[in-house]
């Protein structure tokens, strides 16, 4: 992906963002501790290298999250894996079992790296999909019951991911009907 | 309160009854592949119930969002080890079931 389409959708700056992974990581241990102040040394010890951590694991130059993407993404995310929850269970107690699963073939609009690995995550928890392979730039599907799953679906949730990470995704490459 | 009380009940008895449906489609479902959404989908939703339950009643704002935490843990690992698990049998081509009739 050009650098320049990234910078764009720039939110954190570097500066910013190292105050926002030392009042995260912070948060965190105020969660793990349950609230104790008294663990606070440890806590500052943790929290320091936990930040050195991430920035060498997952430079801030690829941290690139749109918030409103985000909480788009999240409440799309939960209904679809309540959603989930609630199909496959209806289908694992009907009486009769009648499944037609299929694998499917979904050609990758988003970019190599985290965008891909949440996709392929996120599917596996919505109606009906469990990501089952990532070759080049194809992310192969299993589905439960072809009924339950159109390519529009996939690729809603892609649209999802791409505008969590405040990218832009071409609309001629991948194209739909890519599948069956 | 006996309202939140309520509340939490109702979350774990329902949290506990995907955790049944879940178990019942793994020994249902035809081969690896559907029982991965078994484990994937509705185990995850149980045990998004049981969590939500059991904030109702925590001791404080932390020890919620550390059972919150722990829900969005076990998402992230089931999720990756679904993948692993569809992956390593794909890759050793077992050929997924393909139902009965169009």
């Amino acid at each position: 992906m050009p650098d320049s389409e990234h910078r764009r959708s720039a939110i954190l700056r570097p500066g910013f963002s190292s105050l926002l992974s030392v009042a995260l990581f912070g948060g965190l241990w105020w969660v793990l501790a349950e609230g104790a102040w008294r663990a606070w040394g440890v806590g500052a010890v943790t929290v320091i290298a936990a930040v050195a951590a991430s920035h060498l694991l997952w430079p801030p130059r690829v941290a690139r999250v749109s918030p409103v993407g985000l909480a788009a993404f999240l409440f799309f995310f939960l209904w679809q894996s309540l959603r989930g929850g609630l199909v496959v269970a209806a289908l694992a107690l009907r009486p009769r079992l009648r499944l037609r699963p299929d694998l499917h073939e979904l050609d990758l609009r988003l970019p190599p790296g985290p965008a891909r690995v949440l996709l392929a995550d996120a599917l596996s928890l919505m109606p009906g999909t469990v990501s089952a392979g990532l070759a080049g730039d194809t992310l192969t599907v299993h589905l439960l019951d072809r009924g339950l799953v159109t390519e529009a679906d996939l690729r809603q949730a892609e649209g999802k991911v791409a505008a969590l990470f405040g990218l832009k995704l071409s609309a001629g490459e991948g194209g739909e009907g890519a599948g069956d | 309160m006996i309202l939140t009380e309520l509340a939490s009940t109702v979350l774990l008895l329902a949290g506990g009854a995907f955790f049944l449906a879940g178990t019942v489609g793994l020994m249902r479902f035809p081969d690896v592949y559907c029982r991965l959404h078994a484990l994937a989908k509705v185990d995850n939703l149980g045990l998004g119930l049981v969590v939500l339950g059991l904030m109702l009643r925590a001791d404080g704002l932390a020890q919620a969002l550390k059972l919150g935490l722990v829900w969005l843990l076990a998402l992230a690992a089931s999720a990756t080890v679904a993948y692993l698990v569809a992956r390593r049998a794909l890759r050793r081509g077992i050929a997924p079931w393909r139902g009965e009739g169009p």
